[in-house]
């Protein structure tokens, strides 16, 4: 690689660290892991860097993401077991758990740990679309590239994904 | 709420994914229906919390700084990497050569009991020369930095001439060991080959060798001059050998009569 290969590389990924380090973050719920995830991401991403062919901005930001996305997905698999989170089944999650009555003064203070914790309780792939929507801001096409599943899955998961959180907050309130 | 296409549906309005079209039937729904304005703003309270309360993160400086690093010497390998097939090359030429040295030491062994003494000395200092670190104790393609070097090195300043006009050009010098004295080795370059020039001043007598010799591979070529006993090695073709040689001789032929 030639250093000037090498500068614009940087020029375009670095500025996507704090994304990546976010990303990282909630998928491994592990400051440390997410840590070596996203240098293990970013030396991926400088092997593969001749088959990017994007311009700077939100197409390389996906496809940053999509390769932490990967990273953390094999980092989970060589050094710990997801065992907060069941195995994901579209269909098993897709059910409507329950009839809830709407509430408004649902979030309040101290809603902080819950949701945080509310959000590290989502199966992964609830919790990757949540956090590309709602933390990195991604759109749904992005969320899809990133992801690798079509549109119309990004948003039906990104759906259940809220009603599993407003659930998961309004059964904390109930217990307080 | 239990209409999932309509949750979804309304999931997506609120993050700006409908289409106009689709946006305003979801408005017009949503003024006539209680149940989905209730769930509307649920979600938008959930957004709010969202925002409010979990953090997208900063990577920390030094995260930064170990990434940087880390690219810095991936970067430097794949440079490396890049230019490995001549390392590689080199490497097994040089391989080759210390075999050649290996079994070329014990053939000059036997070769040196049966006479020819000096030659088989001058070709082995040129094999050992090829071992990594004994070619040249100065690098320079400078006939003046090379000349010079030699001063207080041994007893006479050899004649030092660039060919690189002519495609020969100057790699450096180094002292040697030859005949029972101390003696002046020149490296020039040919494409990938490397010739040895050994000179000292010439002395009378019997000639010190062959004027031509080819062993295990190598040519040598011996003249005398009125100043100096020259020996000339490489595997270099012979008829290119030659011509080096010619040009080393009028070189000094031209140059060495005014001023050693």
């Amino acid at each position: 690689m030639e250093s000037n290969e090498l500068e614009r590389f940087e020029a375009i990924m670095l500025p996507h660290m704090d994304a990546a380090y976010t990303l990282a973050h909630y998928l491994t719920r592990n400051d440390h892991d997410a840590e070596d995830v996203v240098q293990e991401a970013y030396l991926r991403a400088l092997k593969y860097f001749d088959g990017f062919r994007g311009a700077a901005g939100g197409e390389s930001r996906s496809w940053l993401l999509a390769i932490v996305r990967n990273t953390a997905h094999t980092w989970r698999h060589q050094h710990r077991a997801d065992t907060l989170a069941t195995e994901f089944d579209e269909e098993l999650h897709s059910e409507t758990v329950a009839h809830v009555h709407p509430e408004t003064t649902l979030l309040r203070e101290a809603a902080r740990a819950s949701l945080r914790h509310a959000i590290d309780g989502l199966p992964r792939e609830f919790r990757e679309v949540i956090v590309l929507r709602e933390l990195e801001g991604l759109s749904y096409k992005e969320i899809s590239d990133v992801v690798g599943v079509p549109v119309g899955t990004v948003m039906s998961r990104l759906s259940r994904a809220r009603r599993r959180l407003q659930e998961a907050l309004r059964s904390e309130q109930q217990e307080r | 709420m239990t209409h999932p296409v309509l949750e979804a549906q309304l999931d997506a309005y609120l993050d700006g994914e409908l289409t106009a079209d689709d946006a305003r039937e979801l408005e017009a729904h949503l003024v006539q229906c209680p149940d989905c304005a209730g769930f509307r703003d649920e979600r938008i309270a959930l957004r709010a919390a969202i925002a409010a309360h979990v953090p997208a993160l900063q990577a920390s400086d030094a995260l930064r700084q170990r990434v940087r690093a880390a690219l810095r010497v991936a970067g430097g390998t794949r440079s490396r990497r890049r230019i490995a097939a001549p390392v590689v090359w080199r490497s097994l030429a040089l391989a080759a050569s210390l075999a050649v040295v290996a079994v070329g030491s014990w053939r000059l062994a036997l070769q040196r009991a049966a006479g020819g003494a000096l030659t088989d000395q001058v070709l082995a200092s040129h094999v050992r020369s090829l071992m990594p670190g004994h070619l040249t104790d100065v690098v320079s393609s400078d006939q003046h930095t090379v000349k010079p070097w030699f001063n207080g090195k041994l007893d006479f300043s050899p004649p030092v001439y660039d060919f690189s006009g002519r495609g020969f050009p100057l790699v450096g010098g180094r002292l040697d060991y030859l005949n029972g004295r101390p003696v002046a080795a020149l490296v020039y370059g040919r494409r990938q080959h490397l010739i040895n020039v050994f000179l000292w001043p010439a002395v009378q007598g019997p000639a010190g060798g062959p004027p031509a010799a080819t062993r295990q591979g190598y040519h040598l070529l011996h003249w005398t001059t009125r100043e100096y006993a020259y020996w000339v090695v490489s595997d270099l073709g012979i008829s290119e050998l030659r011509d080096f040689a010619a040009l080393l001789a009028r070189g000094d032929s031209a140059a060495a009569t005014p001023a050693r």
